[in-house]
């Protein structure tokens, strides 16, 4: 099993071959539905005239920053060797796990705290949901190897 | 009295200063209230992990970790927080932040 530790200013991720390549399959599953994804993609205004121009105005950044994050997750997944994380490589993983996170539980339709009593252990262990679960778990390994701020 | 130094004439005209500006919050446009503080909205969703919250709002907002786990348990509790009061434009920039890291902020004002 994966595991990640802050090791000097770096945060390595250490995950073999198989993962790795599982985890990109993910991230190329899933990045489809945070298009269709209202808790990807949230409002800012209950007002559309004002939702407008925010999207306007904050639209291509958001696109940007997705991008770029996107492509550090790929590119270091695909790194022949240990992966390395700087600060800024560690929150590129973060805010795409999440978006990815989310967009997924909207696809399952876990839509209220308190979802994961819904399922029994054997769903939990499998597709679609373990697959979430294993983001959360990547996500929370991160947080918890973050630089103290 | 220091305060008798700065004159009847300054004191009324402050005054003047205050209703008008209460006048035009009131009636004016909605332009003109875009220049009062607005709130900024953190929405509980349900699989957002609670230690990238607290996390993000450091980052973002500048709290100490006390004041974003404060935040964060509100949230999670209570379903919302107001995570910061801003001019309209910062306000923006903080949201448009939160959503950049998939958090659910909104914005509001009276």
């Amino acid at each position: 099993m994966a595991e990640i530790r802050a090791r000097g200013s770096v945060i390595e991720v250490k995950v073999d071959r198989r993962e790795r390549e599982a985890l990109l399959q993910i991230v190329d599953r899933v990045l489809p539905m945070v298009d269709d994804s209202a808790l990807a993609t949230p409002r800012a205004y209950v007002d559309d005239v004002l939702e407008a121009e925010f999207r306007r105005l904050s639209g291509p950044d958001l696109d940007d920053t997705r991008a770029v994050d996107l492509e550090v997750l790929r590119s270091t997944l695909r790194t022949q060797g240990p992966i390395e994380l700087s600060e800024d490589q560690a929150w590129s993983w973060l805010r795409m796990l999440n978006v990815l996170r989310l967009a997924l539980a909207e696809r399952l339709g876990l839509a209220e705290d308190g979802w994961e009593e819904r399922f029994s252990q054997r769903q939990h262990r499998r597709p679609p949901l373990a697959t979430l679960h294993l983001l959360s778990w990547i996500q929370e390994e991160l947080v918890e190897s973050l630089p103290e701020i | 009295m220091g305060a008798c130094a700065l004159g009847y004439a300054f004191v009324s005209a402050v005054h003047e200063g205050v209703a008008e500006h209460l006048e035009t919050v009131g009636s004016g446009a909605p332009e003109e209230r875009r220049d009062r503080p607005w709130r900024v909205i953190v929405w509980n969703d349900p699989v957002t992990l609670m230690s990238y919250v607290v996390v993000v709002f450091r980052r973002i907002l500048g709290y100490d970790l006390e004041t974003a786990t404060k935040l964060m348990l509100q949230v999670h509790t209570e379903g919302k927080a107001v995570v910061a009061t801003q001019p309209r434009e910062r306000a923006e920039v903080t949201v448009a932040q939160l959503h950049a890291h998939g958090l659910q902020a909104t914005l509001a004002h009276d």
